[in-house]
């Protein structure tokens, strides 16, 4: 399924500063060689570029295997980044050193902090951003990543080798076959492309295939994981037309002006790079009856639509809201695609009407009188790898040192598709070669690829942080350390993950601070302390600078909570020096300077003019001292989740083995049933698998007793006979006398 | 209405028409917990033995019948723990954290010499402190004398023996104590809410010394290995144990709460999730405000009332029950030996249903007396039979019934008994041969008395033998204590500015809640969420 153009060209920039990857190429070496790396990214979308540079980060010399080098960082459907809960995952993102909040930086065009009024814990730092800049900033960034070699070529098969036998799996990889025969070995390889796909656009009546139906060669890697077992679900969500910009009224609608200063993604970074005032604006529109009268009128013309029936709880298209939630005015937000763009984004009308009924709907809508489609939306049906397949560190099950990003949860491999699209890219890029790939959409012919989609905003990002954990954990695997796991109580990914590899997705993923228990203690401002701590210490995928930046300002946090509690003085006396506080007097006890933070009109500049011994220095750091006030904020409740986020961590830290055969173990009463999930999820700690449904608390009595009997028992055989190998034959577990 | 279900036995002189639909309506469940049996093991501690789980282990074992409802007990321990964690993803759920101190009433419920009540966390030796005021600490691991008195009111409470084990050298690893209280259920009580009490402390789940004990690696699963088959029966009496506790207005009063928060809560969430991408309609949080002032208001009621009004149900639920004029209430009074209810010889004497705590055999047992079963004459009268079948609905462990009838297929435990055997003339035919098993009583004359008591006996050690119930002491303090969890957080709810803080308390309130009731995920939030908002782009 990779399109590939001058396969074997290696376009690695700064490899002349590397010692390692073409060296091996080079012609003066005796033999001719086949190269060899230490990771393969196969897919040069958000995931693979995340995870080729994360795994460079982590030190390994990595490969990116992608179709185009000319299409890497091209943005999918909707070019924006973040919103509430995704906002997290931004900063997450980059907390570990991630590309894609760095790069936004350099690219948006539109700030703004959702939630602002709700309380920082679920702030939603959103931006939209320029497709163009964002390409551009990207592609420079990969070029120069210091380890990081960048090849064009679409690739044909794994090449699969004996099992390692102190780990799982059927097999292991050790490299990938290109379409031109050529092989390339690695210790890993991370696969983020959407080989599986299967896509099919639809729209109206009519489904064409997306993707690349005569190209035979580039089926053989999906043929191997087709029989290395890996199972497929299908998913389906759609995409807005596109609306050319100057065919819309704005004077006559509700304008939404940035953020001012706009707040950068980046803890790195103290400003974005477009300035507020420079930024464009978005505009909000909304529906009326009239479409959804044209929706109703049309439910036979719209298959995508009638087959909804499995569809995702939530409402993904205009047709779904329509029908769910009837004579109700929904809205529509106009965003742009960017500073030169001639395109306008209609966030909200997602739909898969035949298109002259799309043009006729979004005529009726208030601004859009006159407005010209430029590209109609559509739905899209595709395959996608069940998570559950893959353990939290993103590695599967099946195939040892193969790591998934990408498609594994639903809305994935979409993008991919967009990006592996020549003909596509190529529409994308200039408008009006977009119309001509539009009629060409409109009229079936399966020579041309169809493989551009929508893609809900946030699921790009969670690509983007699959890359990032699995390139991570691609690297520390070749080097034999232990995997980085973020887990539920660390951060919104270890909620994503653990949610899709515990429980898979029946719709495509999105993440909602809801899903999060431990919300108050994971929040966007912090998520350096959280993770780029650990990232440096554990995984290595973290500069020194920003290792250095996040000790600093943890330690600086540390050190201001204890000041601002040793500062105590009467209720009355704080009235006195911050009389815009609502302070009340009845309490008798002293007060800590950190209760005062807690009121709403108290800020660390009002306290530090009250107390400026020795509360001054706190206010230097702007950062430093908006940190303080939200840690003020959460203090009393932050305490009590530190002891459930204790409790949480003791149940995971109970590890299940990795290689317990489910199907086949005998002297643990299991019904068939359990088996059967076990098996497939296979859980990691006995607090993941008490969290599959339908795995009873007697089937985890009885696992954990059947394993601390197996534990012991091979201890005791172990230290009577350390040369019995079979012990470790995962293989030959069931033969073992348990 | 049972007229259908009448059957007659032509040959006895006692016709007793019984609604054979009313008995097989009883509920088969349990009641009461360990009995004589754990008092042995106890009185090892009472001579102040470590109390170590091992030791318990082997002594039970050593003790073939007893070891049953010991390890039983283990076992459910964690069933309960593990129950838990399949439903935790509960956001904000109290903290069952290590780092909070727990306590419990680790001996069994009912009569008996003493009360073992134990704690384990950081806070032990503060609680054991502030209950032993003025004096300090007792040596480690040697047992002391001291007075127990209440904190707040300063009012003694007992004298007890203490134990003082300092982590880590104690049955969980962390800083334990224990009060040997004498085994009054006021004296147990009051030192539990004395317990409550202090800050930091709070009533055990099921199972939590032992997980903390495993935790700490004081135990070893394997120890108890061989019991896997048990399990399967324990997490099906703890479902019933969870319904006992829930059934009745109670109960559905907590549902009610838990349903009305989810949704509150479900609201704020999508309010915090939603309310700027997606248009929500307007007055979404007003909505929850509004829901939540009233929850509170029901809530703080119900607190109140519960201090005063709440009986202890305490014991095994006997109910007495048949026709009109059998001599129920002469058995009452003759179980209780007191005139508890008034006897005469005309049918519907009793009216409502009378309840007289008695201990019949050692076990302590709720007589209930119920109004005789017949379409009634007048309006009391038949609300007097609807009662009298209720309570065979909701309380009923041990139905003795006077008079002839047929037990159909229920599973519930019956005792059939025929009263006014004095009637029966010595050498006439006696009761119809087609009888299922009954026993023959005079309450007159006394006759047959001792087989009765003795059959009773058996029936009781059959349901009190259950080592699955937790001592309804401890499942009212629980009560209590996850309702005023609640109601404190609600109140968090109303003062937070911060809408993250607010939902946060919600979380915290419905996860007091769903401790009761059960249930609680993240999904149930985010069905309620698609179903009442269109959301999603």
């Amino acid at each position: 399924m990779f399109y590939f153009r001058g396969c074997g060209r290696w376009v690695a920039a700064s490899f002349t500063k590397q010692q390692f990857p073409l060296a091996r190429l080079s012609s003066d070496s005796a033999a001719p060689r086949t190269p060899h790396f230490d990771v393969i990214v196969i897919g040069g979308g958000h995931a693979g570029t995340e995870a080729a540079t994360a795994a460079a980060r982590c030190g390994s010399r990595t490969l990116l295997l992608t179709h185009r080098v000319d299409t890497i960082g091209q943005m999918s459907c909707n070019p924006s980044f973040g919103g509430i809960g995704k906002g997290h995952l931004m900063r997450e993102v980059d907390a570990l050193d991630g590309l894609c909040s760095r790069i936004c930086d350099q690219s948006g065009v539109h700030y703004k902090v959702l939630n602002r009024r709700k309380g920082p814990a679920v702030w939603g730092l959103r931006a939209q951003i320029d497709r163009k800049l964002y390409k551009q900033n990207m592609q420079k960034e990969i070029l120069n990543t210091p380890l990081l070699t960048v090849q064009e070529g679409a690739v044909e098969d794994l090449i699969l080798t004996e099992p390692e036998p102190e780990h799982i799996g059927k097999c292991r990889v050790s490299g990938v076959v290109l379409v031109d025969g050529s092989t390339v070995y690695a210790e890993s390889v991370i696969l983020t492309t959407g080989t599986f796909l299967r896509g099919m656009i639809v729209i109206g009546l009519e489904t064409h295939p997306a993707g690349r139906l005569g190209d035979q060669p580039s089926i053989g890697l999906a043929q191997t994981l087709e029989k290395l077992g890996f199972v497929v679900g299908r998913l389906k969500t759609g995409t807005p037309p596109r609306i050319a910009k100057e065919s819309i009224n704005f004077s006559i609608l509700n304008k939404h002006t940035p953020d001012n200063p706009s707040i950068p993604f980046s803890f790195t970074n103290e400003t974005v790079w477009i300035k507020p005032e420079d930024q464009l604006p978005c505009y909000l529109t909304h529906t009326n009856p009239k479409v959804d009268e044209i929706v109703l009128k049309n439910l036979h013309l719209n298959s995508h639509v009638k087959e909804t029936t499995r569809g995702p709880r939530y409402c993904p298209s205009i047709e779904s809201k329509v029908l769910r939630f009837p004579n109700r005015l929904h809205q529509v937000w106009l965003e742009p695609e960017g500073m030169d763009s001639d395109l306008i984004y209609p966030q909200g009308l997602s739909m898969t009407l035949p298109a002259e009924l799309q043009e006729k709907m979004i005529t009726c809508i208030r601004g859009l009188e006159k407005a010209k489609v430029i590209q109609p939306g559509y739905g899209v049906q595709y395959d996608y790898l069940d998570p559950r397949q893959i353990t939290p560190s993103l590695e599967t099950h099946l195939v040892q040192r193969l790591f998934f990003a990408g498609q594994i949860n639903g809305t994935t491999g979409y993008e991919e598709a967009a990006a592996q699209t020549e003909s596509c890219s190529v529409a994308r890029l200039e408008c009006s070669d977009m119309i001509s790939w539009v009629q060409e959409i409109l009229l079936p012919q399966p020579s041309l690829v169809a493989g551009t989609a929508g893609m809900h905003h946030n699921t790009q990002l969670i690509f983007a942080f699959l890359g990032v954990i699995a390139g991570i954990n691609a690297s520390l695997r070749v080097s034999r350390k232990p995997p980085f796991v973020v887990s539920r109580t660390e951060g919104y990914i270890g909620v994503l993950i653990d949610d899709l590899t515990t429980l898979g997705t029946s719709e495509p993923y999105r993440m909602f601070t809801s899903r999060v228990e431990f919300r108050l203690s994971l929040r966007p401002d912090n998520a350096d302390s959280r993770l780029t701590l650990r990232g440096y210490k554990d995984a290595g995928c973290v500069s020194q600078q920003r290792y250095e930046r996040a000790c600093w300002m943890k330690s600086s946090l540390e050190e201001g909570i204890s000041v601002l509690k040793s500062i105590e003085f009467s209720s009355s006396k704080w009235k006195n020096l911050i009389p815009e506080a609502s302070i009340s007097t009845s309490r008798s006890l002293p007060v800590r300077a950190l209760d005062v933070l807690k009121y709403e009109e108290v800020d660390m500049d009002s306290l530090a003019k009250a107390v400026p011994e020795p509360l001054k220095k706190y206010t230097k750091c702007r950062e430093l001292a908006e940190r303080l006030k939200i840690e003020a904020t959460y203090e009393s409740v932050l305490f009590h989740q530190l002891q459930e986020i204790k409790e949480v961590q003791q149940d995971e830290a109970l590890q299940l083995p990795k290689d317990l055969d489910y199907l086949t173990i005998r002297d643990v009463s299991l019904s068939h049933e359990v088996r059967e999930k076990l098996h497939f999820s296979r859980p990691q700690t006995i607090g993941a698998a008490s969290r599959i449904p339908g795995v009873t608390p007697a089937a985890i009595i009885n696992l954990l007793r059947f394993v601390k009997t197996t534990q012991r028992r091979q201890a005791a055989m172990n230290e009577s006979s350390k040369t019995d190998q079979y012990l470790c034959d995962a293989d030959r577990l069931q033969e073992r006398e348990l | 209405m049972e007229n259908e279900g009448l059957k007659t036995s032509p040959r006895c002189n006692l016709h007793c028409p019984v609604p054979s639909s009313v008995l097989s309506s009883v509920p088969y469940s349990y009641c009461q917990p360990r009995c004589a049996r754990t008092l042995k093991i106890w009185s090892h501690v009472a001579r102040g033995t470590t109390f170590r789980y091992t030791y318990l282990h082997s002594a039970s074992r050593s003790l073939s019948p007893l070891h049953q409802p010991m390890e039983a007990r283990i076992f459910r321990l964690w069933a309960g723990r593990i129950l838990r964690l399949c439903t935790r993803r509960s956001s904000g759920a109290p903290a069952p954290g290590s780092g909070a101190t727990i306590f419990a009433l680790s001996s069994g419920q009912g009569r008996c010499g003493i009360a073992v009540i134990r704690t384990s966390g950081p806070a032990s030796g503060h609680a054991l402190r502030i209950l032993t005021a003025p004096r300090d600490l007792p040596p480690a691991r040697h047992a002391s004398l001291r007075l127990l008195s209440d904190p707040r009111s300063g009012e003694p409470l007992d004298r007890a023996l203490v134990l003082w084990f300092p982590g880590p050298q104690s049955f969980t690893g962390e800083d334990c104590v224990e009060f040997h209280v004498h085994g009054g259920p006021a004296v147990v009580s009051g030192v539990l809410q004395a317990l409550g009490s202090v800050p930091g402390l709070r009533p055990a789940e099921a199972g939590e010394f032992t997980r903390r004990a495993f935790a700490n690696g004081k135990l070893n699963l394997t120890e108890v290995e061989g019991l896997a088959d048990l399990i399967h029966a324990e997490t099906e009496a703890q479902r019933r144990q969870a319904l006992r506790q829930l059934d009745g207005e109670l109960g559905h009063l907590c549902r009610g709460w838990a349903e009305t928060l989810t949704k509150a809560l479900a609201h704020v969430e999508a309010y915090i999730d939603f309310g700027e991408d997606d248009n929500l309609e307007e007055g979404v949080l007003e909505q929850a405000d509004i829901e939540v002032r009233a929850l509170e208001v029901a809530l703080g009621a119900h607190l109140r009332d519960a201090r005063r009004g709440q009986r202890l149900r305490s014991g095994a639920h006997v109910v007495v029950t048949g026709p009109p004029n059998a001599g129920k209430s002469s058995l009452v009074n003759l179980l209780s030996r007191k005139p508890v209810s008034i006897v005469s010889p005309e049918p519907g004497t009793t009216r409502d249903v009378l309840e007289t705590p008695v201990d019949l055999a050692g076990f302590p047992v709720l007589l209930s007396d119920t109004a005789g079963l017949r379409e009634g004459v007048g309006p009391v009268e038949q609300e007097g039979v609807r009662r009298a079948r209720e309570s065979c609905n909701f309380l009923a462990t041990v139905v003795a019934s006077v008079g002839a009838q047929s037990p159909s297929d229920s599973s519930q435990r019956l005792l059939l008994v025929l009263n006014k055997s004095d009637l029966l003339s010595p050498e006439g035919p006696g009761p119809g041969p087609d009888l299922p098993p009954h026993l023959l009583l005079s309450c007159l004359t006394g006759e047959g008395l001792d087989g009765f008591l003795e059959a009773l006996r058996k029936e009781l050690a059959a349901v009190c033998g259950d080592p699955s119930t937790d001592p309804p002491l401890l499942t009212r303090a629980r009560h209590q204590h996850h309702l005023q969890g609640c109601l404190d957080a609600l109140g968090h709810y109303k003062q937070s500015k911060d809408l993250a803080l607010a939902a946060e308390a919600l979380r915290v309130a419905r996860g007091h809640l769903t401790r009761l009731t059960g249930g609680g995920g993240t999904e149930e939030i985010l069905d309620i969420i698609f179903r009442d908002f269109c959301v999603g782009k």
